[in-house]
C-alpha cells in the first residue's frame, strides 16, 4: 500500500517531461527474485489491480501488464543468487527488460483506437519510462549491495 | 482425474497466469472507453478470421448429423421423385383420355381396372364403375388406344368387361383402307381373326381393322387392330386374317365406358325383322 501510494501521490514529483518512473515494477521484480514466479504473478496481479482501482482510469490494464511482467520477472528467480542479483547490475538489466515487457503490452493497449502509433507509443514513452525506472532501481540495487555485501 | 491435477500442479504458473489475465481481460472488458471498442473490433474481427479458416477443418459430430439429416432427406426426395414420375405418367395418361373424351361423340365414363383376367379362355375385367354411374350390360368398353370389349355384368358400383380376348366375344369390323367387312373373333393367343372375309377380297399386311356401321353393340370406327398377317389357302372360301389388338390388355388400367350409344329405335326395328323372320 505504502508503495501504492507512493506510486500515486510522491512519483508526480519525480516527473519529468511527462515521464514518470514505475516503482511497482521495482517492487513486483524484487518479490519475482526473492519469492519465485508464482508469487510475483500473483502479486503483480494484486498490485496492479489496487493500482487500477486507485487511478480509476482504465480498470484491469495494469491488472494484466503487471501480471505478465510479474510472470516474466519470474524467470530470472534463482534462490542461491538472489542476494547476488538485488545488489548488482542485474537488477537493473532484469527491471530494463521486463520493464520494457510491461510498457509493450501496457501500450499495445492503450494506443488502440488512437491516433498514436504502437512503435511511437513504446520508442516515446515505453522507453523512456524503462530508462527512468531502471535509473530509480539504482537505489535499491545499492541498498541491496550494502546490505548483503556487509 | 489425477493425471490432470498432476499436470495442472506441473504447469502451476501457467494455469495462474492464464487465470489471472482471463480475470484481467475480463475487467477491461468492462470499461467503455475508446481502446476498449477498438480491441472489440479487433477480436470480433480475429474470431471471425479464425472460424472462417477452422470452417474447412470438419466437425465429426456435425457431419454425422448432417449426414443423417442428408440420408433422410435423400429418402424422401427418392420417395417425391418416385410419386412425381408416377403423377407424370398418370398424368400423360388421362391427359389423352382427356382428349378422347373431348374428341369423341360418345358418351363415356371413365373407370379403372380393378381387375383382370387375362390367362383363361374367357377373359374379362373388372371396372370400379357400376350402375350408379349409369353403366348398364352390353356397353361398348375403349381405351385410347382403341376397342377393349363390352360390359357383361354390373353391379351398383362395380362392373364385370368382357375382353376382345374371350371366346364369346364378336365384334363386325371392317378394313379401314378398302372397307372389307368382316367378323372379329378370339381362338386364343394374343392376337384376333377377322372372320368371314373371302379370299377375292382386299386385305394385306398393315391395315388397319376397326369396328363397321353394322354392329348393334360398338359404334363404327373404332380401332381393333392392324392385319399382321393374311393367309389364303387354296381351297379355303375366306381367308384367315390375324390381327394384332391395338390395346395392350396386359397394361390396360383406364378406359371409358360408352354410355350413349345404343340406338333403341334400330335395335327394335332389327328385332322385328328377326321376329318376322
Amino acid at each position: 500500500m505504502i508503495f501504492l501510494l507512493i506510486q500515486t501521490q510522491a512519483m508526480r514529483l519525480l516527473t519529468l517531461e511527462g515521464i514518470t518512473p514505475d516503482i511497482l515494477i521495482i517492487w513486483i521484480i524484487y518479490i519475482a527474485l526473492k519469492e519465485g514466479q508464482m508469487a510475483a504473478t500473483l502479486w503483480g496481479f494484486l498490485i496492479g489491480l489496487m493500482f487500477d482501482f486507485v487511478t480509476g482510469y482504465f480498470i484491469g490494464l495494469s491488472a494484466l501488464t503487471k501480471t505478465v511482467a510479474g510472470f516474466a520477472a519470474g524467470y530470472f528467480f534463482n534462490e542461491n543468487k538472489t542476494p547476488l542479483t538485488l545488489g548488482s547490475y542485474r537488477y537493473i538489466v532484469i527491471v530494463l527488460l521486463v520493464s520494457l515487457i510491461h510498457n509493450t503490452v501496457y501500450f499495445a493497449a492503450f494506443t488502440q483506437g488512437s491516433d498514436i502509433g504502437l512503435l511511437r507509443a513504446i520508442f516515446q514513452v515505453g522507453l523512456a519510462t524503462t530508462f527512468y525506472t531502471a535509473v530509480l532501481t539504482l537505489l535499491p540495487m545499492f541498498a541491496f549491495a550494502r546490505k548483503y555485501i556487509t | 482425474m489425477q493425471r490432470l491435477i498432476n499436470i495442472l500442479i506441473l504447469f502451476k504458473e501457467y494455469c495462474v497466469l492464464i487465470l489471472l489475465v482471463i480475470i484481467s481481460l475480463v475487467l477491461l472488458g468492462a470499461n467503455d472507453n475508446i481502446q476498449i471498442r477498438a480491441l472489440r473490433s479487433y477480436t470480433v474481427g480475429f474470431i471471425g478470421i479464425l472460424q472462417n479458416a477452422l470452417s474447412v477443418i470438419p466437425n465429426v459430430i456435425d457431419l454425422k448429423r448432417e449426414n443423417e439429416i442428408l440420408r433422410q432427406m435423400n429418402v424422401n426426395l427418392s420417395d417425391e421423385v418416385n410419386r412425381l414420375r408416377e403423377a407424370r405418367l398418370e398424368n400423360l395418361k388421362l391427359r389423352e383420355m382427356l382428349a378422347l373424351k373431348e374428341h369423341g361423340t360418345y358418351g363415356l365414363a371413365a373407370g379403372d381396372v380393378v381387375g383382370k383376367s387375362l390367362h383363361m379362355l374367357r377373359n374379362t375385367i373388372t371396372l370400379n364403375i357400376g350402375e350408379n354411374n349409369g353403366i348398364k350390360a352390353d356397353m361398348p368398353i375403349i381405351s385410347v388406344s382403341g376397342l377393349v370389349g363390352k360390359i357383361i355384368l354390373t353391379s351398383g358400383h362395380y362392373s364385370v368387361g368382357q375382353l376382345m380376348l374371350n371366346k364369346d366375344f364378336r365384334a363386325s369390323a371392317k378394313i379401314q383402307r378398302s372397307r372389307v367387312d368382316g367378323i372379329v373373333a378370339w381362338d386364343g393367343g394374343e392376337i384376333v381373326h377377322l372372320k368371314n372375309v373371302s379370299t377375292t377380297q382386299d386385305v394385306r399386311e398393315g391395315d388397319i381393322v376397326t369396328t363397321s356401321e353394322y354392329s348393334g353393340t360398338y359404334p363404327p370406327d373404332i380401332k381393333i387392330g392392324v392385319v399382321s398377317k393374311v393367309t389364303a389357302k387354296p381351297g379355303n372360301l375366306f381367308k384367315e386374317i390375324d390381327v394384332t389388338p391395338s390395346v395392350e390388355f396386359p397394361s390396360l388400367e383406364q378406359v371409358f365406358v360408352i354410355t350413349s350409344l345404343t340406338d333403341s329405335e334400330r335395335v327394335a326395328v332389327e328385332k322385328k325383322v328377326l321376329h318376322t323372320k
